[in-house]
């Protein structure tokens, strides 16, 4: 088969530096391409080469149904037939549907300029349906859960322009999607493909490539590595080829903490969407925490700490914490790293050293003025005990990657010595080489004697450092797993209630 | 999010050698991206001095500007505290506009200059104190809130001197505390660095300057990470309102006259200063000294196109046009950055 989309000899050079060297891509109509890669391999400057946001070397040449593309001219990627899902989805959220998808093709109007809201309404609706997905258009798509408003976005980027869609590109499709909904989002992604739109599907997630492609790119510091067909390769062999060396074997932490003091002790905590939540977490613990999105999961984390409202009474070392204090909490020992690193941790567009010391910036603070030297020093020293590329204290937060970023706000709190240590969702959105150094430190903590606390929507995770598990169902703990029961397969089951696990045990 | 991320996680790689050898290398050496605004400053006096040196280049001139600046300074200074935190206080030059009419009234009735000079200071508290409750407790977006409160107090700045002008007489006390001259400089010029000197250590070399600045960057983060964000912007609202009390005061003291449109006219020159010297000394924050660079730089050029003849109006569009070109360098940086 002809390729609908061609790549000859992409590089791109920023400064002395080649984010993409000479990279072949041929992908036919029909078919989905998973293109994989750690951060910085290269994906979103192919991807905004594409779009046209880059110009990229000269001798590079891209062809889209077998009409050259216009490098390096914003709007040409769409002109060509090329359209794009990004990671935000780019939607309005206080629009509803119709008017989402409306806003790039306008919307149809009678013959006296009235806009046609029936027959826009039915065109939404039909959109939505051709991908699977029944809903009510005329609600704002902010109400929407997240896989229906990825569908909104993607029957967007595909419904009728003046030019057809050759070819979809999604960029990181289900960074923010729980695994229970990704299944959704690939069946839409396959009936995408039925229409004979070539896929690109961009992602660093392992399993997603197997349970969605038919053939895998591999790209590495900016290099092509691989092309070939998704069947024959298994996920050991994948991730070899993204990170160029084969994983060390982590330690699994199953150790049992009977008998350590409990430290922290939560009684009949709720929260928005959390019912009752009972726990006592021992020192030296790894206790885990999952449920489907709407399980009371995203609540538990931030309720503990007290940093929503919530009802209940949680204690540390006997210390009652009241709620709606952070201070007060930080005060008794517990640290927090929140979900959404944005919106909730980072601040970035402070320095490394602001970001780390702000959960206590009077350390550094002797006879009356801040010693920038000591301060330097101690942040330093986080940052290379983290491994945070780059380690320089003064480079702004919003400069590293999100799994850099992710392990500076670690570094915050684990600076302040917890007692207990609650983790958000703590590798979401993160590359792979990142996630196992997190996960590897988060593991260190505990053996010092951190009562941890993970939230986690990766039930691989979960069993990779958790000596038990809280699974939430319908905002209350439905489940306690520990010892032989924590693996992957049956966290996953029981977060999805009774009836699914009796069939896999 | 992901337009970043290209740039982002190239960064690292780059060594040093290759850091200094580009352009912005050679742009931090000579230092022309922090102090572009000292670089300006001395093509302005280079440009008026050729151009009025008759008037431009001398001693008196200097003092003038020097003792010109001193108060547009102050309210300057005292409007980096809101805005370092993320909040807005356009009422900050209409509130030190009733604290002149306060002083001034209360002297020329009769009253005695400490108990005039603390109705002043107490009446910006005053007004400091409702804006922190409007924005805390009643939860009002600071720059609507404040815009409502400068209109409040514009009126009753209006009230109290029932929309007249009023003259001090025979107060030569009360005048020196703002013009008497020392090492040749207005008193007030002391005030200002006094101020700014006060202000840097806080907002620099203090953990409550790191809780500021964090607070401005994201309240949420902040809150998470134990900051009393609410603490943090309350006590900002307050005392920006007592540092225009006592700036108004001051300005009474250098006036010693006061009428309804006195305040009002600040507004802008404060703004336009501290939002240029967010992209000076210490870019990227609302900071002292870059704000100090800054209203140096706008007072210097003012007062040379003035000396070379152009009508007053000059000022307002000097400090406009300074304003506007002040946010888009800060959003042009940024874009850079990330």
């Amino acid at each position: 088969m002809t390729p609908v989309l061609s790549i000859r000899n992409l590089s791109k050079t920023f400064g002395g530096t080649r984010a993409l060297s000479n990279v072949d891509l041929d992908l036919e109509p029909g078919t989905i391409r998973a293109v994989v890669g750690q951060n910085g391999c290269g994906k979103s400057t192919l991807i905004k080469v594409l779009a046209g946001y880059y110009q990229p070397d000269a001798d590079a040449s891209v062809t889209v149904g077998g009409q050259p593309l216009h490098l390096g001219h914003p709007g040409a990627g769409e002109q060509a037939g090329i359209r794009f899902v990004h990671q935000d989805l780019g939607l309005v959220s206080t629009l509803d549907t119709v008017d989402n998808l409306a806003l790039g093709r306008g919307y149809e109007h009678t013959s006296g300029g009235r806009i046609h809201w029936r027959a826009e309404a039915q065109s939404a609706r039909t959109a939505l349906a051709d991908l699977g997905y029944q809903l009510d258009v005329r609600r704002p798509v902010g109400q929407l859960s997240i896989s229906e408003r990825t569908a909104v976005a993607v029957a967007r980027a595909v419904s009728t322009h003046r030019i057809a869609t050759q070819v979809l590109v999604l960029d990181e499709p289900t960074a923010n999607l729980p695994a229970s909904e990704a299944e959704r989002l690939f069946d839409l992604v396959r009936r995408v493909r039925d229409t004979g739109i070539a896929v690109l599907f961009v992602s660093h997630h392992v399993d997603e490539v197997f349970a969605v492609s038919e053939s895998v790119t591999v790209l590495r510091d900016g290099r092509h590595i691989h092309t070939g067909p998704t069947i024959g390769l298994d996920e050991d062999r994948l991730v070899e080829l993204m990170i160029g060396k084969s994983l060390a074997a982590e330690p699994a932490n199953h150790r049992s903490m009977a008998r350590s003091e409990v430290v922290l002790v939560a009684r009949e905590v709720s929260a928005p969407a959390l019912t009752s939540f009972d726990l006592d977490l021992r020192a030296g613990e790894v206790v885990g925490v999952a449920g489907i999105t709407g399980s009371g999961r995203e609540s538990v984390a931030m309720a503990l700490f007290g940093g929503v409202s919530r009802g209940g009474t949680v204690a540390v070392n006997g210390r009652t914490i009241p709620s709606q204090r952070p201070d007060r909490a930080m005060a008794v020992g517990i640290g927090l790293v929140p979900a959404e690193r944005h919106a909730n941790a980072a601040l970035d567009a402070h320095t490394l050293s602001q970001n780390i010391t702000v959960t206590d910036p009077g350390r550094s603070f002797v006879r009356g003025v801040l010693r920038r030297r000591s301060e330097r020093s101690d942040v330093c020293q986080w940052l290379h005990r983290l491994h945070v590329t780059p380690s320089d204290p003064d480079a702004a937060m919003a400069t590293l990657s999100g799994g850099n970023q992710q392990k500076v706000i670690l570094a915050r709190w684990l600076r302040m010595e917890p007692k207990v240590l609650l983790l958000d969702e703590p590798t979401q959105g993160v590359d792979i080489g990142a996630k196992t150094e997190l996960q590897r430190l988060i593991a260190e903590a505990a053996v010092q004697g951190t009562a941890v606390l993970i939230v986690s929507s990766d039930s691989g995770e979960l069993a990779r450092l958790c000596s038990r598990v809280l699974v939430l169902r319908s905002g209350v703990v439905a489940e306690e797993l520990s010892g032989d029961r924590i693996d992957a397969d049956t966290i996953t089951a029981a977060t999805l209630g009774s009836g699914r696990r009796a069939n896999l045990t | 999010m992901s337009m970043h991320a290209g740039s982002s996680v190239l960064e690292p790689e780059l060594t040093v050698e290759e850091k200094t050898s580009t352009r912005a290398g050679w742009a931090r050496r000579t230092g022309i991206d922090r102090f572009s605004g000292l670089y300006v400053w001395a093509g302005l006096v280079i440009l008026f001095g050729l151009w009025v040196p008759d008037t431009f280049l001398t001693v008196s001139n200097a003092r003038i500007i020097a003792g010109d600046t001193a108060i547009a300074a102050m309210l300057a200074m005292a409007l980096i505290l809101p805005l370092a935190a993320g909040v807005f206080d356009l009422s900050i030059a209409a509130n030190m506009g009733l604290s002149v009419v306060t002083v001034v009234l209360l002297i020329s009735h009769g009253h005695s200059v400490p108990l005039a000079m603390l109705a002043g200071v107490t009446v910006g508290l005053g007004v400091g104190l409702l804006n922190a409750v409007i924005v805390d407790r009643l939860q009002v977006d600071s720059f609507i809130g404040t815009l409502g409160m400068s209109s409040v107090v514009a009126s009753a700045t209006y009230w109290v001197v029932d929309g007249s002008q009023i003259y001090l007489v025979g107060e030569p006390g009360f005048q020196d505390f703002a013009a008497k001259q020392v090492l040749g400089l207005p008193l007030s010029f002391f005030y200002m660095l006094l101020l700014a000197l006060v202000l840097w250590y806080v907002l620099e070399f203090t953990p409550v300057g790191r809780r500021v600045y964090a607070v401005g960057g994201n309240p949420q983060a902040a809150r998470l990470a134990g900051v009393s964000v609410r603490k943090v912007v309350f006590l900002s609202m307050l005392l920006t309102g007592l540092l225009a009390g006592i700036v108004g005061t001051i300005l009474a003291s250098k006036l010693g006259t006061a009428n309804t449109s006195v305040g009002p006219s600040y507004l802008l020159p404060a703004f336009s200063a501290v939002f240029l010297g967010a992209t000076q000394v210490l870019p990227g924050r609302f900071n002292v000294p870059g704000t100090l660079v800054a209203i140096i730089m706008l007072s210097t050029g003012v007062k040379g196109l003035q000396l070379a003849g152009a009508p007053l109006y000059v000022n307002d569009l000097f400090n406009g046009g300074a304003l506007i070109i002040a946010v888009a360098l800060a959003a042009r940086s940024t874009r850079k950055q990330t």
